[in-house]
């Protein structure tokens, strides 16, 4: 196997939940307020005096198997070579089909540019021979960036020397951001305090008197 | 014991698909529908069926056209929607929509043009023609929800089946109001479409008992399936979206309109018909409401 297949290894055993690689890829790509390429998920888990805090540093997965490139329908998200699942600007009619397809919510409609954006893994950077800006600034070198079909290469076997898992993987996608040391509780929860609800329109309607019990 | 979790700290992004898609899926069910109870009279020769013909195949014609209008303003980038054409992607369902959305309204537009002209062998040709399409321009609706495999409401493959029959309780129900109108304020003859409205609450009764039925499949295999299908189905059973569901669109939707149609104390009344197309009209924009709204209030990150 000699051509590149980029793959991202993230050693939660390092991690200290510090969102630096969240701010570089912000600062990286301008993304504007309501649009995350990449951020960190923090779990708490267990009762008091049991308990235990983990971070879940998120991207695009850049699957194998992607569902969002199988259902564009003008072949603006597409997968080069080297394994990256790419997005045009130009190309996308912002249908966000692709947004409803991922199992991960990676995707995001830029509010500026008016289409779709992803995480590429910094594709301008890896062309140019250098890291990723998330990798290249995580203080505690949690990230682990590289070529998972060049034996050689860290990546490859930091994944044979480890155990290893991978987000939903019954979605049939493949996914190429590996975890080291990931908790099963961890890796399935979704959601989250700070999720904004829709207002459901008729418990509005209805005052909130009869529908008051919050649903799990 | 499952240990409590807590998420801190998450980000989300806006659901992708809103109220116009909802709305879309609406409107092309009615289109098919409308469609479909039209070529009884001209494709199969069904003679009590003739006064709906015309009717069913430009109400037809009037939503395809309102339908896609919901899609585009619905981009994010309304200008770039030819980028359909040149740029497709034959693995994508909206890549099939394109041209179904193209194809059947002008295959209608040919077909009510020799019905009106009387041309009974050209109508019967492009009305059949058109079933298939009438058929896919809805039931590929069903393949865009069952084929995004990230929601488990609507990763099924009952999906597309569902989508066709509740697009055919939608477009008969509104054919039986548009009659019942056509009847009292353009007809000589107050009563004339009675027997009608009777007929087509018939075929409404069998279509809504099958959507129901299928409703039932959809829901056991959701239940016992895997944890998110599992909390899906109890979103819309206890959850958000259970007085949308199970009041509005199963109750009102379903069952009130099949006491209407089917007790004969209420069955000879031409009222209790049309209000039950009225409440079925309701029940079936609920159910698209739940599918699309519903299925992406479950978060995935």
């Amino acid at each position: 196997m000699s051509e590149i297949r980029w793959g991202m290894l993230v050693d939660l055993r390092r991690c200290i939940g510090c969102h630096t690689c969240t701010i570089a890829c912000k600062c990286e790509f301008a993304v504007p307020l309501g649009g995350n390429k990449t951020w960190v998920k923090t779990i708490e888990k267990g009762q008091f005096p049991n308990v235990s805090r983990s971070f879940l540093p998120s991207f695009c997965n850049n699957c194998e198997n992607p569902i969002c490139v199988r259902n564009c329908p003008t072949q603006a998200t597409f997968k080069r070579a080297d394994g990256i699942v790419m997005q045009d600007p130009h190309r996308c009619i912002g249908c966000k089909y692709c947004m409803a397809s991922c199992p991960y919510d990676v995707r995001y409609v830029d509010p500026l540019k008016k289409v779709v954006q992803k995480c590429t893994w910094c594709h301008h950077r890896l062309d140019a021979g250098v890291e990723p800006a998330c990798v290249g600034s995580c203080p505690s070198s949690a990230l682990i960036f590289g070529d998972v079909n060049d034996p050689e290469s860290k990546i490859s076997k930091m994944l044979s020397a480890n155990a290893i898992q991978v987000l939903k993987t019954d979605k049939d996608t493949h996914p190429h951001v590996f975890y080291v040391a990931a908790d099963e509780v961890v890796m399935r929860a979704t959601g989250g305090a700070n999720r904004k609800e829709k207002p459901v329109w008729w418990k509005w309607l209805l005052g909130g008197l009869l529908f008051n019990k919050k649903e799990e | 014991m499952e240990p409590d979790v807590n998420i801190i700290y998450n980000v989300f992004h806006a659901p992708p698909l809103e109220f116009p898609i909802a709305i879309y899926f609406y409107l092309t069910g009615l289109s098919a529908g409308s469609f479909l109870l039209s070529t009884l009279a001209y494709g199969f020769g069904l003679k009590k069926f003739k006064p709906i013909g015309l009717l069913g195949v430009r109400m037809a014609i009037v939503l395809l056209i309102l339908a896609p209008i919901n899609l585009i303003v619905d981009l994010e980038q309304p200008m770039r929607f030819w980028h359909l054409f040149p740029y497709l992607n034959m693995k994508s369902p909206i890549t099939y929509g394109t041209f179904l959305l193209s194809l059947y309204p002008l295959n209608a537009i040919i077909y009510s043009y020799f019905m009106g002209k009387g041309n009974m062998k050209m109508t019967k040709i492009f009305g059949f023609i058109g079933i298939p399409l009438a058929i896919s321009v809805h039931g590929y609706t069903g393949f865009i929800l069952a084929l995004s495999k990230a929601r488990a409401l609507w990763n099924t493959a009952l999906m597309p089946v569902l989508f066709l029959i509740s697009a055919m309780v939608s477009g008969i129900a509104m054919m039986m109001i548009a009659i019942a109108i056509k009847q009292k304020y353009f007809a000589e003859d107050k009563h004339v479409h009675d027997d009608l409205i009777k007929d087509m609450g018939q075929i409404l009764s069998v279509t809504i008992f099958f959507d129901l039925f299928l409703i039932l499949c959809d829901l056991l295999v959701l239940q016992t399936a895997d944890t998110e299908a599992h909390h899906s189905a109890m979103l819309i059973l206890t959850g958000d979206f259970s007085l949308l569901f199970l009041w509005i669109e199963v109750v009102l939707g379903s069952l009130i309109p099949l006491i209407f149609l089917n007790i004969p104390a209420f069955k000879k009344k031409i009222g209790f018909a049309v209000t039950a197309a009225v409440l079925v009209m309701i029940g079936i924009l609920a159910m698209r409401y739940v599918m699309v709204i519903g299925g992406q209030s479950i978060p995935l990150s």
